[in-house]
């Protein structure tokens, strides 16, 4: 029950980032979708009484609910982002889209684990319709900045197949995984404050000098 | 332990690039240090080619056999010839004013760096770790693409972050498929390549060809494969030229050796065949369009670039001709490719600093400016088209003859053709800035010594290999050929 509730609002979640036109709500859909994954993760630690997932449940509200969207949000108070996203495509049919890829991922899903039970198989196909529809947003929308949210949503929904098949990889990884993006992060803000100083935008539609 | 010494040194010089006073002096401390460094690598491949099992395994967490000793040489060999043409290059940057003495320290330390996490990747034993690595290079490697903090070169680094870091996160969606089927299908929950591979026969062979074509797609945009390659010319060109040979010249094979990997992990399960069809693929894909955007270039550097994507090309369709000798062939290409193309960056570096653009419409006379690099560089056209005294032409023809032995037909003659059309296309562009009578307003310039021996010793390798094989490089070669197709 607990579960079904997590899982449906990471997808929701998912979909709400297609939709969100400013900047501002694409980080707390973010901030909103590393809590629902924080929440399935500890659900699953509880069930399985693994002391290695509860420090793994720990670095993601650490770093996914806390830190990264902060960090972001400051960027964005900091260089007085235009709020507009610059979608290429118009929500409604972004939402289409994004239905088509759930769609497609249920067929997928079907295809890798096909004896699996209910639970895995829906945590596995909301996991590959949210790794897509990250893709989706990442490709559609031309600011800087919510081409690195559809990044780190891609994260969230690869950490989740990784716990939907395998039960999480093993401890030291995920560790590992987590101080990547941590990194990740930090770089990205150097770069997007360049962007920013240099172009007087971060508008990536009007940055392309280099052709051909 | 030898391996250890090799990890540690560029690790030590980048901390030592911290106290240095003076940009010269750092610089020479730095190619000394990477001469340690070949010297040590030369001491290890001698014991290594000496010991009777051909691997090694340390503590679980590293592991070495043929194929990551012979990466291993080549960036090793191309790091050297980097940091020695830096030592020139940088005191002229910080002569002219464009490179401070603080970006200067900047620039060795970050060197260091990406050198370290690249000889990282190649020893290091758990998947998940590799993949770690990969994503730092590219980290790396992006404030040295973005150095000039120049407009075009933070469009170039941006695009180079943004595009990699998401083809990686599909390379690690593949990681997990393979994660999967070796847990559940073979009983290793390990993420360490060696145990991995001993339960390989029991991967379940649909999930494995699956994960196999995320591997190819992710590896294969830092690999610079064609569909995924618009970030490589706008990266390579940007780049400070000693980092483009490194980029070009190493970079693209390190993400090739991650993918070989993988493909050595999926063997046993679904078998070679699988893997020649997507190599076969996405080489002659990178071959069409890079000889495509060869003919019609405009600017020396993205030239080259593109020249990268076609020789990826070359060396990916000869994994895919495989087991005739095609695997043996495409390896010694990855080599020759390394050594020319970090040899060609390096003449372009000089090129462009002495017509202060990379535009080839007003590059003219190049031998009579600076006669030293614009000679090397027109030698060196002809190296990288493939044209016999040079190391490339025995490569290709390797190459060729695997394929005609295996009866591919279609693809060697498709292959052919694209090298026809990018040699054209090379030593077309690169004669007309070579030869002809510089302009009149411009003086012949001095050509620092640094940058000289840097060429000369990769022109021994570019001749050296062209005339004969030394046996040494031969069996690493074989011994590799056999580790992939698992004989």
């Amino acid at each position: 029950m607990v579960s079904a509730f997590l899982l449906s609002g990471f997808l929701i979640t998912a979909f709400l980032m297609t939709i969100a036109k400013r900047i501002t709500a694409l980080i707390r859909t973010f901030r909103l979708q590393s809590l629902f994954l924080f929440l399935y993760a500890l659900t699953m630690a509880v069930a399985g009484k693994h002391i290695e997932l509860f420090v793994i449940c720990v670095s993601i509200l650490i770093l996914k609910v806390g830190i990264i969207p902060y960090v972001l949000a400051r960027i964005v108070r900091r260089i007085n982002v235009e709020e507009d996203l610059g979608l290429i495509m118009n929500p409604q049919i972004s939402l289409i889209i994004a239905l088509l890829l759930s769609y497609f991922s249920y067929i997928f899903a079907h295809q890798i684990i096909p004896k699996a039970l209910a639970v895995e198989l829906a945590t596995f196909v909301v996991s590959i319709a949210a790794i897509c529809i990250s893709f989706f947003i990442m490709v559609s929308r031309m600011k800087a900045l919510s081409q690195v949210l559809g990044l780190l949503a891609m994260e969230n929904g690869i950490f989740l197949a990784a716990v939907a098949i395998t039960g999480g990889m093993p401890f030291f990884v995920e560790i590992a995984f987590s101080f990547d993006i941590f990194v990740f992060v930090i770089i990205i803000q150097v770069f997007v404050y360049r962007v920013n100083r240099l172009f007087t935008h971060i508008d990536t539609s009007k940055i392309n000098s280099l052709k051909g | 332990m030898l391996i250890g010494l090799i990890i540690s040194i560029p690790l030590i010089l980048s901390v030592i690039s911290l106290v240095f006073r003076k940009e010269k002096a750092l610089g020479i401390v730095n190619a000394f240090g990477y001469c340690m460094l070949l010297l040590v690598c030369a001491l290890f491949v001698k014991s290594f080619l000496a010991s009777s099992q051909m691997r090694l395994s340390l503590w679980d967490w590293l592991y070495v056999d043929s194929l990551s000793v012979f990466f291993m040489v080549t960036t090793i060999i191309v790091a050297f010839a980097a940091s020695i043409y830096s030592v020139g290059y940088i005191e002229e940057e910080v002569k002219e004013g464009k490179v401070t003495l603080r970006k200067a320290k900047g620039y060795y330390f970050l060197f260091n760096l990406f050198c370290f996490v690249m000889l990282l990747v190649i020893v290091l034993n758990n998947l998940a770790l590799v993949w770690i690595a990969i994503e730092m290079t590219t980290l790396v490697s992006a404030f040295l693409v973005g150095f000039y903090n120049a407009k075009e070169s933070i469009e170039a680094a941006w695009k180079y972050i943004i595009i990699c870091s998401v083809g990686i996160t599909f390379a690690l969606l593949g990681i997990i498929f393979f994660y999967y089927t070796s847990s559940t299908h073979a009983g290793v929950k390990s993420l360490q390549w060696l145990k991995m591979l001993n339960g390989a026969h029991l991967f379940d062979p649909k999930v494995v060809k699956i994960a196999l074509v995320f591997i190819f797609v992710g590896y294969g945009t830092k690999a610079g494969f064609a569909p995924m390659h618009n970030w490589l010319p706008d990266a390579h060109s940007q780049a400070l030229s000693p980092i483009s040979g490194l980029l070009s010249g190493v970079l693209l094979k390190i993400s090739l050796y991650a993918i070989l990997r993988f493909v050595m992990l999926a063997n046993p399960s679904v078998g070679y065949a699988f893997s020649a069809k997507l190599f076969i693929l996405f080489g002659l894909c990178s071959l069409a369009i890079a000889a495509g955007f060869i003919i019609v270039q405009k600017d020396l550097k993205r030239l080259l670039a593109y020249s990268s994507v076609e020789h990826m090309g070359v060396i990916s369709v000869g994994l895919g001709l495989g087991a005739a000798g095609g695997i043996y062939a495409a390896l010694f290409h990855v080599f020759n490719h390394a050594v020319t193309k970090a040899f060609m960056f390096f003449c372009a570096g000089n090129a462009v600093r002495a017509y202060r653009t990379n535009n080839m419409n007003k590059m003219q006379g190049m031998i009579q400016l600076i006669p030293f690099a614009g000679t090397a560089i027109f030698l060196g056209a002809f190296a990288l088209g493939g044209l016999p005294p040079f190391s490339i032409f025995m490569s290709e023809v390797l190459i060729l003859i695997a394929g005609f032995v295996s009866k591919q037909y279609f693809v060697s003659a498709l292959m052919l053709i694209f090298l026809a059309v990018a040699f054209a296309g090379l030593v077309h562009h690169i004669s007309k800035i070579a030869l002809g009578s510089k302009s009149q307003s411009m003086a012949r310039q001095k050509e620092t010594l640094s940058t000289k021996i840097a060429l000369l010793f990769l022109g021994i390798f570019i001749l050296g290999l062209g005339l004969k094989i030394p046996y040494p490089l031969f069996s690493l070669l074989s011994n590799c050929q056999k580790l992939i197709l698992a004989q």
